[in-house]
């Protein structure tokens, strides 16, 4: 769909995991980005 | 099935609960068969109805307690492990997640009879902070009502099994025929599903190394890294890959209308 629409898209060969496990620096997910599940409490 | 039905009237309880268990807690094996197996050996004087429906029925609130404790204390992370079986994991999740808020707590009660939402409706009332208690209630009742349903078809319809099983028994050769038939059909079917969502054969892809020398190399502005992931927004603590920004993917029109068409895009998920 991004190809589609004139976007010059690639996708990572193993993602999140294999960027992991190649040392690459990470960042904790933004409290405002997180997604709050609803709770019947 | 005649086989079976000698292995219950052998192992009976153990057997029955154990397939009932193994169910609960996400394996593939068919609870319905062993409990419509149970409700016969029942009705024929094989087994004890009442001990049978009491074990069968203790199995499988372990096993969804189990679960529940589970996705209390792992979130998301439990959902994503249980989808992994999936062709396409994320819509699974998603799915089952929609579904539960929707029907809400009473999901519980006929969880069981819905493919897909079953073993996933434990660990997500976990998830969602459902009280202990009420969980357990309503897993009661679900529990029973599943149980019942498959245990009372063996039970009343006992001579109509037997017919059968004598039926398969005389075809028996021409069923195993059109049994593997079925698990090739299957099987077929279900690489066409995998290739039909395999996204990877139409976009370009890139190689951990071979990004990480892009930024280091050319000017970040040129880049933009997007983490297409839904379910790993729901844990707190959660990582992505730094300087990365999020795209829904369930909501990808609209995504779109904010992202640049002058920058690379890498997308990941997991």
């Amino acid at each position: 769909m991004l190809r589609e629409q004139g976007f010059n898209a690639f996708v990572i060969v193993g993602g999140l995991a294999a960027w992991k496990k190649a040392g690459q620096p990470l960042e904790s997910v933004p409290g405002n980005d997180l997604v709050k599940l609803p709770t019947f409490n | 099935m005649h086989d079976f039905m000698a292995l219950i009237e052998r192992h009976g309880y153990l057997l029955v609960s154990s397939i009932v268990f193994a169910e609960a807690v996400g394996l593939p094996v068919p609870a319905a068969i062993g409990l419509v197996g149970a409700g016969a050996a029942a009705a024929s004087g094989i087994l004890h109805p009442g001990l049978m429906l009491l074990s069968v029925l203790l199995s499988m609130m372990a096993g969804d307690a189990l679960l529940f404790v589970l996705g209390r204390y792992t979130g998301w992370a439990l959902l994503g492990v249980l989808c992994r079986v999936s062709v396409n994991p994320e819509t699974c999740i998603l799915r089952s997640a929609e579904s539960f808020y929707k029907r809400g707590k009473a999901t519980l009660i006929i969880a069981k009879f819905i493919p897909g939402i079953n073993t996933m409706a434990p660990p997500l009332a976990g998830s969602m902070r459902m009280r202990p208690w009420q969980f357990v209630r309503l897993d009661f009742l679900g529990a029973s009502l599943y149980i019942l349903a498959y245990f009372g078809v063996g039970y009343v319809f006992r001579d109509f099994l037997a017919t059968i099983t004598h039926g398969l028994q005389t075809a028996g050769r021409a069923m195993e025929e059109v049994l593997l038939l079925a698990i090739i059909g299957y099987a077929v079917y279900r690489i066409w599903l995998y290739r039909k969502n395999s996204v990877y054969r139409v976009v370009p892809r890139i190689q951990v190394e071979e990004l990480a020398r892009r930024l280091a190399s050319e000017n970040e502005s040129n880049v933009l890294i997007a983490d297409v992931r839904s379910h790993g927004y729901y844990d707190p603590g959660a990582a992505r890959i730094k300087g990365s920004v999020r795209l829904e993917p369930n909501n990808l029109a609209e995504e779109l209308k904010n992202f640049p068409k002058d920058k690379d895009i890498y997308l990941y998920c997991t």
